[in-house]
């Protein structure tokens, strides 16, 4: 069998998901025995741009350069990937979408050549995204089972049950009991719920589940005292443009209960 | 088989007998109260019912079924050691039975931890939750041995072989009683709340929708039940060597969507109404149909567990 030719590239993002690859330390090896990685810019200084028969991108278009080495990559790939929440949701820079330019235009760079400025979004805003790992970072169980997916020909299986499911096989302490606003019940889980494990309540990096049931965890949480604001604030955060439509309708709609 | 009496302040050194020779299993108290792995026996709380119940230690959140070595099918060979639990409360027991029922003879990897285990009991006196029905349930004698709290000591009723073990290798600490475990000892307060355990005729009852319109489908309720055993099974397959696969079992849940999906994506119970009703019905209906007893033991953890205290005895004690 020839082994799959892999490229691993990064747009505007922090490399958190590309390092997430790397840091399977135990697996890396084996995975090099299974794919035959052309390019990775991030840790390779000689890269063949060339045909790709899976690319795995991280990151999101904010300028014109993240465009065109998106478009190019789509160009030269039979299946794309979007791996993290930047490259799958937008992620927290694409929360600028949800204020006024005057609350941020102080910590934009300064306009300089070479840089041209698109608004943050996530890479299915402008090509065709074959598969997603969603995540920030993702989880490195998750990255292999997916690459192993698609070395046997099989459909890669995204997690769609909430955190809550993964939190409480952990025996871990509720953290809404604690008075946290945890987005657990309403996040996709498959990570294997690290922040809750620590504490630190979910911020629902992984996208909303499609069997959030809003209505009662928005009541739930403003019983606890906290307010509707803030509860769209922090489903936003991580969510980015990908907040669902039927959660924008309720918090837009008349339910100021 | 036989009563005896522990004095209360002999408990640990029992217990730190028992340590010597088996693994022990209790509740032990953190930021909540879990089974697990005795180190101390001061960490034991007998004060409070386990957040957590003890399922865990027998029906497995993961365990491999058969393995594929690439070239032929191997089952795992299975050696449980010699296991302890301590401080089970009536429904934690019978929740075991339940669990037997459907899974003993049907499952190895089930009946595996089964072996080598000793059951003993803390029987309560009182509900130590308020969201406790266990009371008209029905509930089983189902235990090696059964400490009852009496103060300054337990009344101990030695039930099988098992427990009489325990008795012939630790005599000094248990002291032959003449007291005849009764009802009345049996008796646990303020447990009586559910009123209806009949609920086969109010599939349709309008007032589920109560539960269901604050249910997050987020299976804490069956994740904390120590009966649900609702699982699913996957192939992993190992990166090092993709010949080499371990078929798994792991904990899943009927309040899932991806629960009763099958192949083509079909969900069979897409609507939450419908996943809602049926872990109820499976609790105290299903199960009752095919082994005559509820599979529900009244210890209230899903309501406890529950982020939005979806109390379903009061919506069934509400019926009209």
């Amino acid at each position: 069998m020839t082994k799959p030719k892999v490229g691993f590239y990064g747009l505007t993002g922090c490399a958190g998901c590309q390092l997430s690859v790397l840091f399977s330390e135990d697996e890396i090896v084996s995975v090099l025995g299974l794919i035959d990685i052309v390019s990775f810019p991030f840790i390779r200084e000689k890269n063949i741009d060339q045909h790709f028969d899976i690319c795995i991108v991280e990151g999101l278009v904010a300028d014109k350069h993240d465009l065109e080495t998106l478009k190019k990559l789509r160009e030269n790939s039979s299946i794309l990937v979007a791996i993290g929440a930047c490259a799958h949701t937008g992620n927290v820079p694409a929360y600028r979408h949800y204020t006024l330019k005057e609350n941020y235009q102080h910590l934009l760079y300064e306009k300089k050549e070479g840089i041209q400025d698109i608004d943050p979004t996530p890479l299915d805003s402008w090509v065709k995204v074959d598969y997603t790992i969603p995540g920030c970072p993702p989880d490195k169980r998750e990255i292999m089972n997916f690459i192993k997916a698609l070395l046997l020909g099989k459909e890669p299986l995204t997690y769609s049950s909430p955190v809550c499911v993964e939190c409480r096989r952990n025996n871990n302490l509720c953290l809404l009991e604690e008075g946290k606003l945890c987005l657990g019940p309403i996040t996709r889980g498959g990570c294997n719920s690290v922040c809750t494990n620590g504490s630190f309540e979910c911020w629902g990096c992984r996208g909303q589940t499609d069997d959030a049931n809003i209505p009662a965890f928005v009541a739930l949480l403003q019983e606890k005292g906290f307010k509707r604001e803030e509860i769209l604030k922090r489903m936003r955060e991580f969510v980015g443009l990908k907040l669902p439509e039927s959660t924008m309708v309720f918090f837009n709609g008349n339910n100021n209960a | 088989m036989a009563t005896y009496t522990v004095r209360k302040l002999d408990l640990r050194s029992l217990l730190q007998k028992i340590m010597q020779s088996s693994e022990l299993i209790a509740p032990v108290k953190t930021d909540l109260v879990r089974f697990q792995v005795v180190e101390d026996p001061h960490d034991i709380c007998l004060t409070e019912q386990s957040f957590y119940p003890v399922k865990e230690f027998i029906f497995r959140k993961h365990e491999v079924l058969v393995s594929f070595n690439g070239k032929k099918v191997i089952t795992p060979v299975l050696e449980p050691k010699e296991r302890v639990i301590f401080g089970l409360r009536r429904c934690d027991l019978n929740a075991i039975m339940h669990q037997d029922k459907a899974l003993i003879e049907v499952d190895v990897n089930y009946r595996a931890q089964r072996q080598n285990l000793t059951l003993i009991g803390y029987h309560c006196n009182e509900a130590p939750s308020q969201y406790c029905f266990c009371g008209t349930l029905e509930l089983k004698d189902f235990y090696d041995m059964m400490f009852f709290d009496r103060g300054d000591e337990f009344i101990v009723d030695v039930a099988t072989e098992n427990g009489s073990r325990i008795i012939g290798k630790y005599p000094e600490f248990f002291r032959k009683s003449n007291h005849k475990v009764t009802e009345a000892d049996k008796k646990i307060k303020n447990a009586d709340r559910l009123f209806k355990t009949d609920i086969s005729k109010l599939y349709d009852h309008p007032d589920w929708q109560k539960g269901v319109d604050k249910c997050l489908s987020c299976a804490a309720c069956t994740s904390l039940c120590p009966t649900c055993y609702c699982f699913e099974i996957k192939d992993e397959v190992s990166i090092h060597d993709t010949k080499k696969v371990d078929r798994v079992r792991e904990w899943s849940s009927c309040q899932l969507k991806g629960f009763s999906r099958v192949a083509g994506n079909h969900v069979f119970r897409d609507n939450r109404k419908e996943r809602f009703k049926h872990r109820i019905y499976h609790q105290l209906d299903y199960f009752k149909k095919r082994y005559g007893i509820n599979m529900c033991v009244g210890c209230g953890r899903c309501i406890t567990a529950c982020p939005t205290r979806i109390d379903f005895v009061d919506i069934i004690n509400g019926m009209k």
